[in-house]
């Protein structure tokens, strides 16, 4: 069912010590049935904190339907295109293309350093499309360039800015190819 | 179907105001009720508008403008949903005449968007993106629009010069509306001279911030007909019927949205459609979310106006865009672009623009022959949610 089985699988990462153990698209085994409650800890992809410390230990998980094949960044408990709550946890590629974008010129206060910044809608090779910033000038980017979704730390300003469950989520920023 | 008349309308000049939101709020009441009961005699029922705590750091507008229209153990509720909040609230207003469980209830809305300055406003604003990945890249509401804006640009023959066109169209009808924000044209070259706030959009491709309030009073049929139509600025004229209303939502972060086909405005406006009976094409005035220019050749395309990617010939007289398009006038108030945007009322005041097209009391403005319009109201960045209301005289 998915164009990424097996090719981007964490590195060696044990997929239980996420939650997503019997998720992960390579089981291949049938209906996976719909999330319980018991799954949404804080460890789960399908919740934030547990989306975030994957994506700190530089792993993309996406939800993908497992009815219409669309892709769900961050996973969430049932499909936006479809509405079916069969959805499988896999590890996506990092790599899309610039769809759109912009300069802003004046972001808000916890950015102010960083302007103006340039930001973009990506659709990934998977399909799914995220906004996020990109590490370049807005004349050096256009519709259609390549683009990879790096992860860092948060800055001490924006840490500043961050509630205090965000202060450990990652920034993905955007890097031209 | 009994359709719910709207039998009073009133709202301060959107712009910068010395007044706090009740205040702006007082000021609406008295215009909407100066021919009608005292709302204490009539009104079983008021919904607020209102985007965000955080301008006056007051929450609870259902029961404090309740007090303040001597309504005190109405039911009263605040409606959110961003720049939607205002048509949610006439929604449900109309909803609850159309049920049969009131006879009177009040659409409200208020905002006191300048409390904070720009950076206030902007902050507030911000809110309304999804928090996980789009709120903490740094992104902002003329950002938001910006990347639509440059999709459309890039889909389409339309120019940075086109988009000015909107502007310019939508201050000149402004400068004809007493309640707009701005009362003077501007030309082209200030558009495309003023600075860049996202690229591709620039300061006047933006629409301002600003405070106000507005207040609809819908009524049954029955109750609309003791009270004589209850028109507060000219006896004469007829009453005005909602006939069709829709809304629904789409998906929040704008990423994994259609970027040039505004999806949740189509199928609002085709449900509203679908209730009053009537085609894109029977519409004689609209009013649309155009917060930003690009706004209104998306909606015009949307709400079947428009072929696809020709939207942006709104700004044109009606003879000189391409076939396929109809006769419709477009944001006849100045539309949020040039009326102004209090967020929260802003639904409202395009009601109102409906309202005074319909019953032949625009002014200068007057469209004539307008017997039907669309009002799209929208929240959380385009069509995040949307509320589309068919207006008819009657």
């Amino acid at each position: 069912m998915s164009g990424h089985d097996g090719a981007d699988k964490a590195d060696g990462a044990d997929g239980s010590d996420t939650g997503d153990g019997n998720r992960t698209t390579g089981t291949d085994g049938g209906s996976l049935g719909r999330v319980t409650p018991e799954e949404l800890t804080a460890e789960s992809p399908f919740t934030l904190p547990g989306f975030f410390a994957a994506l700190a230990e530089r792993r993309l998980l996406g939800g993908r339907c497992t009815e219409c094949d669309t892709v769900l960044i961050p996973p969430r408990p049932a499909c936006y295109a479809c509405g079916s709550r069969e959805i499988a946890i896999e590890e996506l590629s990092k790599t899309g293309e610039i769809v759109t974008y912009t300069e802003v010129a004046r972001p808000a206060p916890a950015f102010e350093a960083d302007a103006p910044l340039t930001i973009a809608i990506v659709e990934l090779d998977s399909g799914a499309r995220l906004t996020g910033r990109v590490a370049a000038d807005y004349d050096a980017v256009e519709i259609g360039t390549g683009v990879s979704l790096t992860v860092r730390d948060l800055t001490e300003k924006e840490r500043e800015f961050a509630l205090d469950h965000e202060e450990e989520w990652p920034l993905h920023v955007f890097e031209p190819t | 179907m009994s359709f719910p008349r709207i039998v009073g309308v009133g709202s301060s000049p959107a712009g910068e105001s010395e007044l706090t939101s009740r205040d702006l709020f007082s000021v609406a009441l008295a215009e909407a009720f100066a021919e009608l009961p005292d709302p204490a005699e009539i009104v079983d029922g008021l919904y607020v508008g209102n985007q965000s705590e955080s301008y006056e750091h007051q929450i609870m507008y259902g029961t404090l403008l309740a007090e303040w229209a001597g309504l005190r153990h109405t039911p009263a509720e605040r409606v959110e949903g961003c720049a939607a909040a205002g048509a949610l609230a006439l929604r449900h207003a109309v909803r609850d005449v159309r049920s049969g469980e009131c006879d009177v209830v009040l659409a409200c809305g208020v905002e006191k968007m300048t409390a904070g300055g720009t950076a206030g406003a902007t902050d507030a604003l911000s809110a309304a993106f999804d928090r996980a990945l789009e709120q903490r890249s740094g992104i902002t509401a003329p950002s938001q629009y910006a990347l639509l804006a440059n999709r459309y640009l890039h889909e389409t023959e339309a120019t940075e010069a086109d988009l000015a066109q909107v502007a310019v169209k939508n201050h000149r009808n402004a400068a004809g509306n007493p309640r707009a924000h701005y009362q003077s044209e501007i030309d082209a070259e200030t558009v495309l001279d003023s600075e860049y706030v996202a690229r591709p959009l620039k300061l006047f491709d933006c629409a301002p911030v600003s405070d106000g309030a507005a207040v609809i009073v819908v009524a049954s049929e029955e109750v609309a007909a003791d009270l004589d139509g209850g028109s507060p600025s000219d006896s004469d004229a007829g009453t005005v019927a909602v006939t069709g209303v829709g809304t629904g939502t789409n998906n929040l972060a704008v990423a994994e949205r259609d970027l040039t086909f505004v999806e949740g405005a189509h199928r609002a406006a085709g449900k509203a459609y679908d209730e009053a009976g009537i085609d894109a094409e029977d519409v004689d005035v609209a009013e649309v979310h155009d917060a930003f220019t690009v706004c209104e050749a998306l909606l015009a395309e949307a709400v079947g106006f428009a072929p696809r990617g020709t939207g942006i010939e709104s700004a044109l007289d009606p003879a000189e865009r391409s076939a396929g398009w109809t006769d419709v006038e477009m944001s006849t108030s100045g539309g949020l672009k040039a009326r102004g945007h209090p967020i929260g009322a802003t639904g409202l005041y395009q009601a109102i623009e409906a309202y005074e097209q319909l019953t032949g009391s625009a002014g200068d403005r007057q469209v004539e022959g307008a017997n039907r319009a669309l009002c799209v109201n929208e929240g959380g960045v385009a069509d995040a949610v949307t509320v589309a209301h068919v207006l008819e005289a009657v």
